[in-house]
């Protein structure tokens, strides 16, 4: 008798606590998120994942603000901005603003948040969204010059997006490691507990300035690193999850099937692609042969990738940047029909009538690899594929030791073609191509500050590289949000989950 | 010559059944042995025969027809099991996956198999320095765990099919070479041994027509566990990525393909899994049945 009572009553218990985790956590206004991959660090210039973006979009605000719809850029922590000359920009900064910790932000803490990161000793991750500032200089409390090494045109593109500004006195205490553990912004959400790489909760900021990004309406975000797709979406299922994203388009497409969730789908910046060492710093391999390199251009059906695999908003790719970057001149791109046939008769004529045997590397999205790879050897290509964590890959590239690469690169959200051709092809360790005349329009390009010459010569690169198909350019990417009924939100085309604008049905 | 008429019911009834006839009887009265055999036979059939059994070539991708059900979810007898993530027949890749999965298992079995009982023959009937010398090779083998040296270099060399044989077949003679020299040790003090010895037969002589028979039955049996150990072992480097590589057909590599849409269409996981399953039960039913009828305790 007891014991059978004692068993009914923890069954009934346990179902209870079930159901109460499986209630819609409208109630409570917290928003429940998962992360797929586990952020090493909160301090936004201290990371180099797409999750940190989304923190660091919620805790803290740069000088500047786009609009992710219009891409007009609005003041957020300056309220106006001049450039003195070619090499300095000025900012007036909004008054009353306070960071988390009640500091109030003025001139000082652009001051040190822009000496601190400039300075490459001081190891920040992404060198290249910071290295092109010198030093900033306070003029008086709320104004702030800022000093730039060489002429960058992109300069508030790149201030509006990855440089964001910290407290000073807080920072200078802390540190990188203490600003990862309890982050302090300006921004529109404070953190209320973290738990390094596994569990972030984030709380609106009740004295959130009068900012672009709008103002917050749900209370509590609470964030929780789940690696497995196929164990998010049973959270979702169950209602211990509210949104999640990054959802591989055949699970999307099941799932916008069912009548309790929504499903947006959004482009990204990120372009796949297939790189070939043309340059032959691999030794000697077919990919020098400019007939081998447009083959491979014409053995690729990149309709039927985008519309069959990768779905959703994505669009097949002809130039080495994303379409919407400033300069990335669409019409520039030599394009190259599908047309296995005149694969395999420019495949002869380079003197490979039965194809020939190379390596073919890739470090994410095995199926698009696998499909890709199946094209080639649709043309006699015989690929020996390697499927490599992507910090590994990256060290054999720098090294020149790969022949063949699928890739893709996001351009961390920056709509400015210097974020993805001026990165691979300037010589640099990651460039197979080496070629000088697209060296020299790039040159131009990126210093230029009349937009006229720099597009100018930005497309005179694109030609160049497509033309001589340094780059086999496929698809871009898109990203899908998966939701309950009971959340509204509109996502964005930059891949970055903006929690401001998302509110309670 | 007389005929001698074995089916002379009186000739039996003082005889008794031959040798032969009674490795028969308990062969064919052994239902674990045959279950294992028969389906053990139809896998290496398939295996063999894939090219003119498979329906489609298993590498002939077609992005417009992805996922397809098999018949018996609503899917169509173009492709029986239905399509795969890129659009192959899941039918021909299954056929072409038995191949793998056989090749893995019966190679990397010789292989540890010929390491294993030769260092353990020869730990058991030499002793001494030789057998100290086996014992420690073991100890250090078995101090090593099996999945994570595989994966391991697998990682540095890179997955192929070729890496991963050699690679089972030098990490898993250690069974081989424990069984193979308790075994030896216990039939080198036998009486037909020495009398071996005796007349003057050289040591190979000895080792190979007087104990190798008489242990054979224990070897067959660790061939077969080794060969069941080393197919699933290939289906898990596989699932991790390090094993066989794409798109060679490989059940571990289809369930880990499949892994990924297990919520929605579970078939494209159960599938390779319960070909894995029937084809690791018939072997290691095969084994078991075979050391019931040929262990010696069973044969008088």
């Amino acid at each position: 008798m007891t014991s059978s009572w004692l068993k009914t009553s923890i069954a009934s218990i346990a179902l209870i606590a079930a159901s109460g985790a499986a209630m819609a956590e409208k109630a409570n206004d917290t928003l429940r998120v998962a992360f797929t991959k586990e952020l090493e660090n909160v301090d936004s210039y201290f990371n180099s994942s797409r999750e940190g973006v989304v923190l660091q979009r919620a805790v803290w605000d740069g000088l500047i603000y786009r609009d992710p719809v219009t891409n007009e850029y609005k003041g957020n922590l300056a309220t106006s901005w001049e450039w003195i000359d070619d090499t300095t920009l000025e900012f007036k900064l909004r008054e009353g603003v306070t960071f988390h910790n009640g500091e109030p932000f003025n001139a000082d803490d652009v001051v040190y948040t822009v000496n601190f990161v400039a300075k490459e000793e001081n190891g920040v991750k992404t060198q290249r969204n910071v290295n092109w500032m010198e030093s900033a200089e306070k003029i008086d409390d709320y104004t702030v010059r800022i000093h730039l090494k060489d002429k960058f045109p992109a300069a508030i593109e790149f201030l509006s997006g990855p440089v964001s500004m910290y407290p000073d006195e807080y920072y200078a205490e802390v540190g990188p490691s203490g600003m990862g553990l309890k982050p302090v912004g300006t921004g529109p959400y404070e953190v209320v507990s973290v738990v390094p790489g596994q569990h972030f909760v984030l709380k609106k900021y009740e004295g959130y300035h009068d900012s672009p990004k709008g103002a917050p309406e749900i209370t509590n975000i609470d964030i929780r690193t789940i690696p497995d797709v196929n164990t998010q979406l049973a959270e979702l299922f169950s209602g211990s999850l509210d949104l999640i994203w990054q959802v591989p388009a055949d699970q999307a497409e099941k799932m916008s099937a069912m009548d309790q969730f929504t499903v947006m789908n959004e482009s990204t910046m990120r372009v796949g692609y297939l790189s070939f060492d043309a340059a032959g710093r691999s030794g000697d391999s077919p990919f020098g042969d400019l007939r081998v390199r447009r083959a491979i251009n014409h053995a690729i059906n990149r309709e039927e990738l985008v519309n069959a695999l990768l779905k959703g908003k994505s669009k097949v790719i002809w130039t080495p940047c994303f379409p919407s970057q400033f300069g990335c001149v669409e019409e520039a791109a030599t394009t190259y029909e599908y047309d296995p046939e005149k694969a395999r008769a420019l495949l002869a004529e380079a003197g490979y009538p039965d194809g020939f045997e190379t390596e073919f590397y890739a470090y994410r999205d095995r199926e698009y690899a696998e499909a890709i790879l199946s094209y080639l050897n649709a043309v006699g290509i015989d690929a020996d594929f390697k499927f490599l964590q992507y910090s590994a890959l990256r060290e054999l590239n720098m090294k020149g030791e790969v022949p063949m690469s699928f890739q893709t690169w996001g351009s961390y959200s920056i709509n400015d073609a210097s974020a993805m051709v001026s990165q691979f092809f300037k010589h640099g360790s990651l460039d197979d191509a080496r070629d000088d005349q697209v060296l020299a329009d790039l040159n131009v390009a990126d210093s230029a500050t009349d937009p006229d010459t720099r597009v100018e010569h930005y497309a005179k690169a694109i030609e160049r590289i497509t033309d001589q198909a340094y780059w086999a350019p496929m698809f871009s990417y898109n990203t899908n949000y998966v939701f309950t009924k009971e959340v509204e939100y509109t996502p964005t085309a930059d891949e970055v989950l903006r929690f401001t604008t998302m509110s309670w049905n | 010559m007389a005929h001698i008429d074995n089916t002379d019911p009186l000739l039996q009834e003082i005889t008794g059944p031959t040798p032969g006839q009674m490795l028969r009887k308990r062969v064919f009265g052994h239902q674990g042995l045959l279950i294992g055999a028969v389906v053990l036979i139809i896998l290496l059939f398939i295996a063999i025969f894939a090219p003119l059994l498979a329906p489609h070539d298993p590498y002939a991708q077609s992005l417009m027809n992805r996922m397809e059900p098999p018949v018996f979810l609503g899917g169509t007898w173009e492709h029986p099991l239905g399509t795969d993530h890129l659009g192959r027949d899941y039918l021909s890749r299954l056929i072409y996956g038995a191949r793998v999965s056989l090749l893995i298992g019966a190679v990397a079995a010789l292989i540890s198999g010929v390491i294993g009982t030769a260092m353990g023959v020869a730990a058991g009937y030499f002793g001494g320095r030789v057998d100290m010398v086996v014992t420690f090779l073991i100890n250090v083998r078995l101090a090593m765990p099996v999945v994570l040296v595989a994966l391991a270099v697998v990682a540095i060399l890179g997955g192929s099919l070729q890496v991963v044989i050699v690679v089972l077949g030098l990490l898993l003679w250690d069974r081989f070479a424990v069984v193979m020299r308790a075994s030896t040790l216990q039939v080198r003090g036998r009486e037909y041994v020495a009398a071996a010895r005796a007349i003057g037969a050289s040591t190979p002589r000895v080792i190979l027509s007087e104990i190798m028979p008489n242990i054979a039955n224990n070897l067959i049996v660790v061939i077969t566990l080794e060969m069941a150990h080393a197919i699933l072992l290939e289906a898990a480097l596989s699932f991790l990525g390090l094993g066989v590589q794409p798109p060679t057909p490989s059940w571990g590599l289809m369930v880990s393909e499949g892994k990924n849409m297990m919520l929605f269409e579970p078939w494209l996981v159960l599938i390779p899994g319960a070909v894995l399953f029937l084809l690791v039960l018939a072997i290691n039913l095969m084994g078991d049945g075979l050391r019931d009828v040929t262990a010696p305790e069973n044969r008088s």
